[in-house]
């Protein structure tokens, strides 16, 4: 077997333990490179800096715990924003095993920012049916929701003074890891019900929402970790995602070189592979 | 019999089809008070697919640890997994915590369900790495432009990359705005002109295997 062949089939247990290297060493020595923010962030920070103070601000927390490392960072960094600007914080879940982590988030965030339940923000919970939940809420949010999260009557919560519907939400933000998202928020919510959107997701589907960002559909987009960080940048407060990117910009690099390798040893093995046919056949005349 | 089971839900969906379509366009009250109350019904449906979710899965299981079929004992700890989180979850009254304090059902998500999804989600890593290595090759001329696309994607989206090569960035962001962006409306307008005209089938009854049973 040549070197190119053996490195082909390299043990998996190797890259896993390169990954698990670059993943825990920047974590453990931080090298705390800059981050430049993109547009699609920025618009979600103006648009929200421009909102006047007790404005209505909803925040859709559609993951569950397998996206923690990044939608995790990205809420905190919003909600973060959304209290320093005094809004009124409406936060709900599409997704049924992320409401326990929503409620714990959420929590979190005011208590450090000294937020009163009711007064500042409120926890509208889960409710089932997926996307219908968005156009019930544009009809009658009280009848989507007929009490928040803690069990309370949703009508007569002081932080919901003047809203009846999704028609009254300033700005919408969905952070979303799949089906019902951000996509969902614009279908079914958004195009009906003419509230400003902004989207947040993980940097798997980021690419897909594209799309929507350049139709204006969506106002901005936080896509993935490094989403997360430009937030907490901007925002002024760095935390879990700026802390993880030296690691995300470790790994990245250790799947760029490995695919090089790879690509190399592929190429070499074609080559030898070429000159071992020829051989014959110039034997042969 | 034939009209029970075949032509009443047809004409259900044609006429419901026909009425929520046209119901997007017509602002007045009455016509929102009826889009109101069926979503009211979609959420009540969608609450009964839970239950019907569950017990598909609790069936599956069952024939998988009668039959004894390989790894059948993981069944069991799906079983066990259930009725611990649904018995902690009736004593906790539903709630994560109480008075400042932890119940059970909150112990079960914080120190079960969240570490298990993280750590799910986590090992995609290293098998996408692996995978890279193994199967990203520029076999072909496609492939060496998905390959070329990738790695500066790659570098422009972490701060490293934007380090060593200031470019990378707006390169990446131009690939995912302009390339990408409308190569996936292409996709979308595609994928929706086809949600369109199979809903028109459906609506119309021309696509009738949503209702079961073969043909008649």
């Amino acid at each position: 077997m040549t070197l190119s062949e053996r490195m082909l089939k390299i043990d998996r247990r190797i890259i896993f333990l390169v990954i698990g290297l670059c993943t825990l060493l920047p974590l453990l020595y931080p090298v705390g490179l800059p981050i430049k923010i993109s547009p699609e962030v920025r618009s979600i920070y103006d648009y929200i800096e421009s909102l006047p103070e007790r404005s209505v601000f909803l925040l859709s927390i559609d993951f569950d715990p397998a996206s923690k490392p990044e939608l995790h960072p990205q809420a905190i960094a919003l909600l973060r924003h959304a209290f320093r600007k005094n809004l009124r914080v409406v936060a709900m879940t599409l997704w049924v095993s992320g409401t326990g982590m929503a409620d714990q988030l959420l929590t979190q965030v005011a208590k450090e920012m000294g937020k009163e339940d009711g007064k500042d923000y409120v926890f509208l919970g889960w409710s089932s049916g997926g996307t219908a939940v968005i156009i019930n809420m544009g009809q009658d949010l009280y009848k989507a929701f007929p009490s928040d999260y803690g069990g309370k009557a949703t009508k007569g919560i002081p932080v919901l003074e003047g809203v009846l519907s999704l028609k009254d939400v300033a700005y919408a933000i969905s952070l979303g890891a799949g089906n019902p998202g951000v996509e969902a928020w614009y279908v079914f919510g958004k195009d009906k019900y003419k509230f400003e959107l902004g989207g947040g997701c993980t940097g798997v589907i980021a690419p897909g929402l594209y799309p929507l960002l350049r139709s204006g559909q969506i106002n901005g987009l936080i896509g993935g970790l490094r989403g997360a960080a430009e937030y907490e940048s901007l925002v002024g407060h760095k935390g879990r995602a700026v802390a993880g990117m030296d690691a995300q910009s470790a790994t990245h690099f250790a799947i760029i070189v490995l695919v090089a390798m790879c690509n190399l040893f592929y190429f070499s093995l074609r080559q030898q592979q070429g000159r071992s046919r020829e051989l014959p056949v110039k034997r042969g005349h | 019999m034939i009209f029970l089971r075949r032509r009443l839900p047809l004409l259900i969906t044609m006429i419901t089809g026909l009425l929520f379509a046209g119901q997007y366009y017509v602002p007045h009250p009455s016509s929102e008070l009826l889009l109101t109350s069926a979503t009211k019904w979609l959420q009540i449906i969608g609450g009964f697919a839970l239950v019907l979710g569950i017990t598909s899965l609790f069936h599956q299981h069952a024939v998988k640890i009668r039959r004894q079929e390989a790894g059948w004992g993981y069944s069991f700890v799906l079983y066990a997994g259930v009725f611990v989180t649904v018995a902690a979850g009736i004593f906790a009254r539903g709630k994560e915590s109480f008075e400042g304090a932890m119940t059970g059902f909150g112990w079960v998500y914080s120190f079960m369900l969240v570490p298990l999804q993280g750590t799910m989600f986590a090992i995609l890593a290293f098998f996408i790495a692996s995978a890279a290595y193994r199967s990203f090759r520029a076999r072909s001329r496609e492939a060496a432009v998905l390959l070329v696309a990738a790695v500066i994607v790659m570098m422009g989206r972490v701060p490293l990359g934007e380090y060593l090569m200031p470019l990378s960035g707006d390169v990446s962001q131009w690939i995912l705005n302009v390339l990408n962006a409308s190569v996936r409306r292409a996709i979308l307008i595609g994928v929706s002109l086809g949600a369109i005209a199979l809903s028109l089938k459906i609506i119309f009854g021309v696509e009738r295997s949503y209702l079961g049973g073969g043909k008649e």
